[in-house]
């Protein structure tokens, strides 16, 4: 594979590689901003590069960029803010982490997890090619009723929350049904927005395919944004430790929990790190914090980088997550050869982003321990909401509004944020057993 | 079990019907999804609903302004008194929350050998339970009641109370002068009885018979479609009552024939991973092999699975094998530890009161 990456035929993609994990740390250090959203805005900033770049040459910068992302945007997220739900499901144990000083051992945890998940990837690599084509064909007819069961569970999955102290049972059933009708609230009307903003979307034609980043930061992004301005003080001193406190026996069961949900999330679409990470912990029964948090460095990356590894598999034209969808267009082949420079750029850009992990990671805690917290929170909030009227305009303005509201519901609630993924969950659910357009007639949109 | 594992054995369980995976892929049906639905229902019943209706004798609301581990014990201990003279008692034992985010934690065990309830007063912690060192309070914070009467319980854990509601207890009288401690009594009983899953059954299976018309190709299949929904119903709930019965707490069966729960086989612990993982990844491999093998127009498609014998071997009998030797490996080196400690082998000792890691118990509904 050396061989095969070195050969100065091929060195121009370890260029452009190398370009895509600097560009992530770019794309990292935004707070709240998803790399499929920005690599959309590149796309259309340098789409009349395509002459000059070839489509290997923009895998190549790709992968860099999703590899490089995928393991340091733990570092913004965990001080400034998850842009979507595959890290707003990390960030509540990682802020508690923050919270005790122990950010920079949390950020290390996640990255060593996510170099795992990421060799594990490139170990599982061959056996993909005799797993998938079988996989594929079993599963290709019921991938909507496999949502549909997704769904049930994350709903069933969501226990009443509450002390239950009062003399009254009623009283009692109903503090801790609240929570769960909040949880409920929140699945059901995003996903009301979700059928919205896919029949008929408010954003500019030329930014069509970025229609759905307004619903995401409304969502995720803003609704953190605002919580750190009003709850946050100040950051305690981060302790820069040495090692981690962690053993062999933890680190394979943290990387195999991982791997299993980042796997599933990559495989079954619109599934994301979160919904995955969530179902994988609940199967291996997982429960020590320092193996949720590797876990979770593990899941997430196995479901970014693995679903843009799906579709480099000879011959299964499995296009799974945003940037497969972006790349394709650029693609007119692939083969083994293209298969196994993916996987060799992978590694590479994994070893490049994770001895990145640590500088990045003190870069951030200086800035928060220096600029105040709420400076940086403000700045982050306005700077994201300049963007998205940039691109989108009002239209995607009033789509960004209207997500924050519900994205605010499980914040003000206490209810799982994972309740927010059903904007697609649902809509692509219903529309995959066939029932998408009783309900879009129903609603009025046609 | 974890809901998790009930929900997909629920489903494996669902896709043993040629025809509910005919439906699901043909017409665009969810109906393998109730079998996870009903896989999940007797917790979701226990700890949405039961929970909130079951009401005690006694309660312990500890004051935070004003610790005092003998207080708690004390009731705890009249509770066991009674139960030891009227046949029954429960106690409710309640958290002490100081903050959003901030809770004095406390535990409460049972030392048998002495017959004598402890408690020790905790480090405040949040809520995720992590602990603020330092905290526990300098007076009052351990006291141990002797009763009157011996008592057992099934498995002997000291129960850490620190957040959200805390667990309840029932005593019942066995034999001259002996009382049984269970754990969360409202759990696990009617919810989990073959009785409601043949109830249910029944009362969907008289909808579905007025209801679901036949679909095509009948000739196809052993059973009309209308008995689908009820049998998936009923075998979803079972399978869930069957994995509970391989844990320690057990099920009542056959509510409200029978009065208590029966005591599990207790081969594993409900939170344990690799047991977990076991019957998930058991059920994933069964829905593969039902989905392959029940696959529309088998003729004209080829099989996912080209050979069954080499499927099974690589991806359940292979995988099963490594589980099991590290859950007999770690088993084993808990008994040598036991051993270590003097305690006969088979069945736990006394309550572990050095290590709340080991011996903590929990009544959150997302880890039984």
């Amino acid at each position: 594979m050396l061989d095969l990456l070195l050969h100065p035929q091929n060195l121009d993609l370890v260029y452009f590689c190398t370009l895509g994990t600097g560009f992530s740390l770019l794309v990292s250090f935004l707070p709240a901003l998803h790399i499929y959203n920005v690599l959309g805005i590149f796309l259309v900033m340098v789409l009349g590069f395509e002459n000059v770049m070839t489509g290997m040459q923009l895998v190549a910068l790709s992968t860099g960029m999703i590899v490089g992302y995928s393991i340091l945007n733990t570092v913004p997220a965990t001080y400034f803010g998850p842009g979507d739900e595959s890290l707003s499901y990390y960030i509540l144990p990682s802020a508690q982490w923050v919270s005790l000083g122990r950010g920079y051992e949390s950020v290390i945890l996640t990255g060593m997890g996510s170099v795992g998940g990421l060799i594990a990837l490139a170990l599982a690599a061959p056996l993909f090619l005799w797993i998938m084509p079988g996989l594929k064909s079993i599963t290709a007819p019921h991938i909507f009723w496999i949502l549909g069961a997704v769904i049930a569970y994350m709903l069933l999955s969501e226990w009443p929350k509450g002390i239950s102290q009062s003399p009254s049972t009623w009283a009692n059933f109903w503090e801790g049904w609240k929570f769960l009708l909040i949880g409920l609230a929140t699945f059901f009307l995003t996903g009301l927005l979700g059928f919205i903003v896919m029949a008929k979307t408010m954003v500019p034609l030329e930014f069509a395919f970025q229609s759905i980043t307004p619903v995401f930061v409304g969502l995720f992004a803003i609704p953190w944004l605002i919580t750190n301005i009003i709850n946050i003080g100040t950051i305690p001193h981060q302790h820069e430790c040495k090692d981690v406190d962690l053993d062999w026996e933890l680190f394979f069961r943290g990387v195999f929990g991982g791997f299993l949900g980042g796997f599933f999330a990559a495989y079954v679409p619109i599934v994301t790190a979160g919904v995955g990470g969530l179902m994988a912990g609940h199967a291996t029964a997982q429960r020590d914090s320092r193996l949720f948090v590797m876990s979770y460095g593990t899941c997430k990356t196995v479901y970014y980088v693995g679903s843009f590894l799906l579709f480099f598999i000879p011959g299964l034209s499995l296009t799974r997550g945003g940037l497969a969808w972006i790349v394709t267009p650029m693609i007119a082949t692939l083969t083994l050869k293209d298969y196994a420079i993916f996987v060799g750029l992978m590694l590479y850009a994994t070893g490049l982003s994770f001895l990145l992990l640590g500088p990045f990671t003190r870069a951030c805690i200086r800035l928060v321990e220096t600029v105040d917290y709420h400076v940086v929170s403000v700045v982050a909030l306005i700077g994201t909401i300049l963007l998205i009227y940039g691109y989108t305009g009002w239209g995607g303005m009033a789509i960004m509004a209207v997500a924050t509201g519900l994205g605010l519901l499980p914040v003000m609630f206490q209810a799982r944020r994972m309740n927010l993924m059903g904007v697609l969950l649902l809509p692509v659910a219903v529309n995959m057993a066939g029932y998408g357009n009783y309900v879009i007639r129903f609603l009025g949109l046609v | 079990m974890k809901g998790f594992t009930h929900f997909i054995s629920g489903i494996a369980v669902a896709s043993f019907f040629p025809q509910a995976v005919h439906m699901a892929s043909q017409e665009q049906s969810f109906i393998l999804c109730l079998g996870g639905i009903f896989g999940i229902m007797p917790d979701t019943l226990d700890f949405k609903f039961a929970r909130y209706f079951h009401t005690s004798e006694f309660e312990v609301k500890p004051d935070p302004k004003n610790l005092d581990a003998h207080q708690i014990a004390s009731v705890v201990a009249q509770s066991i008194e009674k139960a030891n003279k009227e046949g029954r008692s429960t106690v409710q034992l309640h958290t002490m929350q100081l903050g959003s985010n901030l809770w004095q934690s406390y535990t409460l065990g049972f030392d048998s050998k002495t017959s004598e309830v402890v408690v020790e007063i905790g480090p405040l912690v949040d809520t995720g339970q992590t602990p603020f060192l330092g905290t526990e309070p300098k007076e009052k914070a351990t006291a141990r009641v002797k009763v009157s009467c011996s008592f057992f319980q099934e498995f002997d854990k000291k129960s850490n109370i620190a957040i959200m509601s805390g667990p309840c207890f029932e005593f019942i009288k066995r034999g001259e002068n002996q009382v049984e401690i269970v754990f969360l009594p409202w759990h696990r009983t009617w919810s989990h009885s073959a009785t409601l899953g043949l109830v249910t059954a029944l009362l969907v299976g008289i909808i579905s018979y007025l209801t679901v018309a036949e679909g095509p190709n009948p000739e196809l299949y052993s059973i009309p479609r209308w008995m689908l929904y009820p049998l998936i119903i009923f075998f979803g709930s079972m399978v869930h009552i069957i994995e509970d019965s391989t844990g320690f707490m057990g099920n009542n069966l056959f509510y409200p024939f029978t009065a208590d729960r029966t005591k599990g086989l207790g081969f594993m612990s409900a939170a344990e991973a690799i047991p977990n993982f076991l019957f998930v990844w058991t059920s994933v491999v069964a829905i593969l092999f039902n989905l392959d093998r029940f696959r529309w127009a088998p003729e004209s498609f080829p099989p996912g699975i080209p050979s069954t014998e080499s499927f099974l071997f690589w991806f359940w009998v292979l995988p099963v094998a490594v589980m099991l030797y590290f859950f007999l490996r770690g088993k084993n080196e808990k008994e040598q530890r036991r051993q270590g400690e003097g305690r006969p082998a088979g069945r736990p000792g006394a309550v572990d009161f050095d290590g709340p890691g080991e011996a903590e118990r929990e009544s959150d509904p997302s880890i039984i």
